[in-house]
């Protein structure tokens, strides 16, 4: 399955763009490169994504089509419409071939020091796990909880808002870190308290499960961000926020309810 | 005259001039129909990556898609326009008779077969630095109807809003 995956990105990418297969899901294949598309003069070092749906066998041909286009479109069309949102951070679009399922976006993110891997939230929290209340990841955390505030504000809806899917980049300046939000491949629009609590929930269990000893507080710290967000449109704002929060506490409790009987 | 070969589409040679005060743009224009170039007025430019954004699309659509109007050319102007008109596209990034800076993409020839003497004007590097200069960017963020909450900071912000519309059109 991989290998014949491989050799369809290989072909279509030609013998002049080298991909690199780096993770592999459900729905999409991530391919790194260190060829621009279309620009020239690109720094040595970076690479680029290459996000690819592959066609799926047990679906009509017909249908598979459309179905990739469909998703294909739908996640550049939101990281566009997001990138216009001031405030909000994710990966720049570069290219897009919504009809053979291909999207080219930005790399984001580097290792981490010692052998922690990828910056994304997950692991920088491993990393930061003897030292877990410094300053410093309360501040990544609350700004984490900003990027969600604004996305869920604005009325987008992440849709598998995972620990891997918050990518830390270092400022310029290098002492901080910003968080970034990547894959929207089952992002929407809504406006429904619904889908924001769900989003909230699923990243709480993240966090839950896998740093459970300073889980408290890390989601503390990222509700702190969130509610900044709210809490800058005033009474419109904290109204929406109180809706959004009894709506989360409603779907962890019915989370629980679920997880004790089965 | 800048030579640019997309590394997808290594057969396809790509040759790209920059004028600035050019003062013959209606004689252009009169006989653009027997020219085989994309003319482009600069003011609806603001970098390198707009253009070739816009180019590779082209390239994409007509390798394995279809091909939407009658040459490479006439493609590449659809494909730096937000919408699916063709003569839109002509009116928003062709040139006019009061055309100053100006843009000549040829795609699918080699370097020695183009000529562009037939521009009266200054050759100018095609460096981002100069289209920036040469830009309009009221303009630009007028015909990508970008969202009016929308102020870039910097060209490349405008830049890359501009190249998620080029990306996204007709979509
Ligand atoms: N823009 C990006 N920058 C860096 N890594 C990425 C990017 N997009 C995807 N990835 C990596 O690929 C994995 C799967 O991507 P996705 O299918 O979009 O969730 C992520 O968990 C990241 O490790």
């Amino acid at each position: 399955m991989s290998q014949e995956i491989i050799d369809t990105v290989t072909q279509y990418c030609t013998k002049n763009i080298p991909v690199t297969l780096i993770s592999q899901g459900a729905e999409a294949a991530i391919f790194t490169t260190p060829v621009h598309p279309y620009l020239q003069n690109t720094n040595e070092d970076e690479v680029y994504i290459i996000k690819y749906r592959p066609s799926k066998k047990y679906r009509h041909p017909t249908i598979n089509k459309a179905l990739t286009k469909h998703r294909t479109l739908s996640e550049s069309r939101i990281l566009a419409k997001l990138f216009q949102i001031k405030g909000i951070k994710v990966p720049k679009l570069i290219a897009c071939d919504p009809y053979n399922g291909y999207i080219w976006l930005e790399f984001l993110g580097e290792d981490l020091p010692n052998g922690f891997g990828f910056s994304n939230l997950k692991n920088y929290l491993w990393m930061n796990a003897t030292d877990s209340y410094h300053d410093n990841v309360k501040n990544t955390l609350v700004k984490v909880g900003e990027q969600i505030g604004l996305l869920h504000w604005n009325d987008y809806c992440h849709g598998d808002l995972t620990s891997s899917n918050i990518v830390l980049v270092k400022t310029e300046s290098g002492g901080t870190w910003e968080p970034h939000l990547i894959d929207f491949g089952l992002s929407s629009i809504s406006n429904l308290v619904e889908d924001k609590g769900v989003d909230l929930y699923v990243l709480e269990r993240a966090i839950i499960s896998t740093h459970s000893s300073f889980s408290d507080k890390y989601n503390e710290w990222i509700l702190e961000g969130y509610s900044n967000i709210y809490k800058k449109h005033g009474k419109a704002g904290n109204q929406r926020l109180t809706e959004v929060l009894a709506r989360f506490a409603d779907v962890r409790m019915r989370g629980r309810k679920r997880s004790m009987i089965g | 005259m800048t030579t640019v070969i997309l590394p997808q589409f290594e057969g396809t040679e790509i040759n790209i001039a920059l004028y600035e005060n050019v003062k013959n743009s209606k004689e252009i224009r009169a006989k653009i129909a027997d020219l085989p170039y994309a003319l482009i007025d600069a003011k609806a430019i603001i970098s390198g990556e707009q253009l070739l954004s816009a180019i590779h699309r082209a390239l994409i659509e007509v390798n394995y898609n279809k091909m939407r109007t009658k040459s490479l050319h006439s493609e590449c102007l659809l494909c730096l326009s937000p919408t699916s008109n063709i003569g839109d596209a002509f009116k928003k990034f062709g040139i006019l008779d009061n055309s100053t800076s100006i843009i000549a993409v040829h795609i699918g020839a080699k370097k020695e077969e183009i000529n562009y003497d037939f521009i009266q004007g200054t050759c100018i590097e095609f460096t981002d630095e100069n289209l920036g200069r040469l830009a309009d960017k009221d303009y630009i963020s007028k015909i990508y109807k970008l969202e009016k909450t929308f102020r870039p900071e910097t060209n490349s912000d405008l830049s890359r809003a501009v190249v998620d519309a080029i990306l996204l059109r007709g979509l």
